[in-house]
């Protein structure tokens, strides 16, 4: 589904060039959940970022579903993102003065989507997170885990194929971070492919496969981290 | 999506109450200070009777002392002129005019005579200038010739002397003669007074009117400007009729371009035929001036609003200019939710037309307060300028109101459009993560 190939990425001031990623290929098959480890700076938020087409990157092929996304403009890399990919952020980037419904609602507006079944599809994934009751509520009314849901129903809202997800669980406590967990791993089980940056191994030793990132690189790069092998370095 | 734009933009102002309003009252203050300065040139400089200012022209003869070359023709005819091109040129609908005072005694002894401002012109006067009326309508060339002593009454002076009734064939008694109502007018009140505007353009119109001759046989008192360049050959009114002294208007109506053609050429031959007699030794570049023309070439409106216009354009770019910086402010501001909406499918089009949306509220908001800035304005202009001008006229009309609210959304459009840019162009990858 997602393949990228000696992919660089290189940040240029006026007197510093800093080498976010260096030279990252990795294939991600359809219906997988990858975790994606390494500490501060090492480029994980980058690789996120190019992976979800909000950022561009210096060298490389990218090719998501076969495509080659180099060769794509703003409103094609927009319709992608809108219709194939999911994102979730560490911070939830909820919009304050918008409701529960009308933040789920954001990405089928700019899909142009009918009134009736926007309604319906807002409906159905404030329910799949146990808020639909509070679809009026504004985000200050709820607590972080639920503002997370609520990102998460957001990002399921327009059935993506694909979900990112930026340290989701960054800000929550251990209860509700493993709440959110469950959750994305339901989403998985139901076929969505996951790529979720995370700090914490215990999380990471729960995905299939977990990819360590190491001053810009993939330490490992068989990709063959296992969960039992983060614990140890943990 | 624009109703859903138009939401957002409601509840981005909601965000940030401070900062839009001191984008909103930025714009009010220079749309406004600009309205004011629009609505004096809007009505100053407007066409006053736009469906035939094509076809209704003033005449102009070569008036002046030869000695002094920079001498501006007179903008008026001499009696001698006028009785002339009257007779030669019948075949049109035309009209001499001129403005007289005279005091009015009421049939009803508990008025007090009042003195009126009245005007003689001819029978064509009514028609070719579409005066409505009210009851009656305005006398034939018959009376013209014969001299019958018949007037038409403005609106406001039959509500004085006949409480607003229908008062044709009534009796007014005027400068000590009696004279027969045949017509009272509709509200009509052209802005300029375009028929006369050396006689205070900016006036109302005239509240009786009678057939021009009058003026002379019944010897009323003439009021307006009078010019002349030479002096009369003798004493008293004939003298006076004899001499080289405008002070009557003078309009044609000519309907197309032969009607216009002949007319010259019946006037420049006339002109041709006072030269040889030793008359009309200044030449003039024009003889026939349609309205516009006319109101142009009289410098209507003055040079002064002109400059005016000029600084309420400064302040309103100050005032937008302002407004660019807390445009960049605000919107640089919503940096992190326009990451957000990238990331869930927003391209940078469709971010550009919802801020645009946004600048546009802004300009809405701030035109619709710009309106109440502009009204003050006005009339703090009647009373600065009370005694000078009467301003009844000026006040904001649909024209002004839809302009106004319509050039504070495209001018705060414009001012936004390098602050939407700058806020469309950011890297969304940043924001996401700091937020």
């Amino acid at each position: 589904m997602l393949k990228m190939t000696h992919i660089r990425k290189v940040f240029h001031t006026d007197l510093v060039e800093t080498h976010a990623l260096r030279d990252i290929s990795l294939d991600v098959a359809e219906g997988e959940f990858i975790t994606i480890t390494g500490p501060s700076g090492c480029g994980k938020t980058t690789f996120l970022n190019i992976a979800g087409l909000l950022e561009t990157w210096t060298d490389g092929q990218y090719l998501l579903d076969g495509e080659d996304v180099a060769k794509l403009g703003d409103y094609q890399r927009a319709k992608l993102r809108n219709q194939k990919i999911g994102f979730i952020f560490q911070s939830f980037n909820l919009m304050p003065d918008l409701n529960l419904f009308d933040n789920v609602d954001v990405p089928l507006r700019y899909r142009g989507m009918k009134a009736a079944e926007r309604r319906d599809r807002i409906d159905r994934a404030l329910d799949s997170v146990g808020l639909l009751s509070r679809k009026k509520h504004l985000p200050s009314q709820l607590s972080g885990g639920q503002q997370q849901r609520v990102a998460i129903a957001r990002a399921l809202v327009g059935e993506p194929r694909f979900l990112l997800a930026d340290e989701p669980t960054g800000n929550l406590d251990s209860n509700t971070a493993e709440g959110v967990m469950e959750l994305l791993q339901t989403i998985n089980a139901a076929g969505t492919t996951i790529i979720m940056v995370t700090h914490d191994p215990s999380l990471a030793s729960r995905s299939a496969r977990n990819i360590h990132f190491l001053d810009g690189r993939i330490a490992d790069p068989d990709h063959l981290n296992t969960a039992a092998q983060l614990h140890i370095a943990s | 999506m624009f109703i859903y734009y138009i939401r957002l933009a409601l509840l981005s102002y909601r965000r940030n109450p401070v900062l839009s309003s001191l984008m909103v009252l930025a714009v009010a203050i220079g749309i406004g200070a600009y309205m004011v300065i629009f609505t004096l040139n809007y009505f100053m400089g407007g066409d006053p009777i736009p469906h035939k200012s094509k076809q209704l022209f003033h005449v102009q003869l070569d008036y002046g002392d030869p000695a002094f070359a920079d001498f501006d023709p007179p903008p008026q005819l001499t009696y001698i002129d006028a009785t002339a091109l009257l007779d030669l040129t019948s075949a049109y609908p035309r009209t001499a005019s001129s403005k007289f005072v005279g005091v009015v005694e009421p049939q009803n002894r508990e008025i007090r005579p009042f003195s009126v401002n009245g005007r003689g012109n001819f029978s064509d006067f009514f028609t070719m200038f579409d005066i409505p009326f009210q009851y009656g309508s305005g006398w034939d060339r018959s009376a013209d010739e014969n001299r019958q002593q018949v007037i038409v009454l403005s609106s406001e002076l039959n509500n004085q002397l006949f409480g607003g009734a229908n008062s044709v064939g009534e009796t007014v008694h005027l400068h000590g003669f009696n004279f027969t109502v045949v017509g009272v007018m509709d509200s009509w009140s052209p802005v300029p007074k375009f028929y006369d505007v050396n006689n205070g353009p900016f006036d109302p119109i005239e509240e009786a009117y009678i057939p021009w001759h009058l003026i002379i046989s019944l010897r009323m008192d003439r009021s307006g400007n009078t010019n002349c360049w030479a002096a009369p050959e003798g004493d008293g009114f004939q003298a006076f009729l004899n001499a080289e002294c405008a002070w009557i208007q003078f309009w044609v109506e000519l309907r197309d371009n032969a009607a216009h053609e002949d007319y010259l050429t019946l006037i420049n031959n006339y002109a041709a035929e006072q030269k040889s007699f030793g008359r009309l030794q200044q030449p003039v570049d024009k003889r026939l001036f349609d309205v516009n023309e006319w109101l142009i070439e009289q410098e209507v409106v003055p040079d002064e609003t002109r400059i005016l216009s000029a600084l309420a354009a400064m302040l309103l770019a100050v005032c937008l200019l302002n407004t660019v910086g807390l445009l960049l402010s605000k919107f640089l501001g919503k940096a992190p939710e326009i990451g957000v909406r990238q990331a869930l499918g927003a391209h940078k089009g469709s971010l550009f037309i919802q801020h645009v949306i946004e600048a546009g509220v802004i300009g809405a908001v701030g035109g619709v307060l710009g309106l109440g800035v502009a009204a003050l304005g006005l009339e703090g202009i009647k009373v600065l300028l009370g005694d000078l001008m009467v301003s009844d006229w000026m006040h904001l009309n649909v024209t002004v109101v839809v302009i106004t609210i319509a050039l504070a959304i495209v001018c705060t459009v414009i001012a936004g459009l390098y602050p939407i840019w700058r806020a469309c162009t950011i890297n969304p990858a940043i924001h996401l993560k700091m937020q």
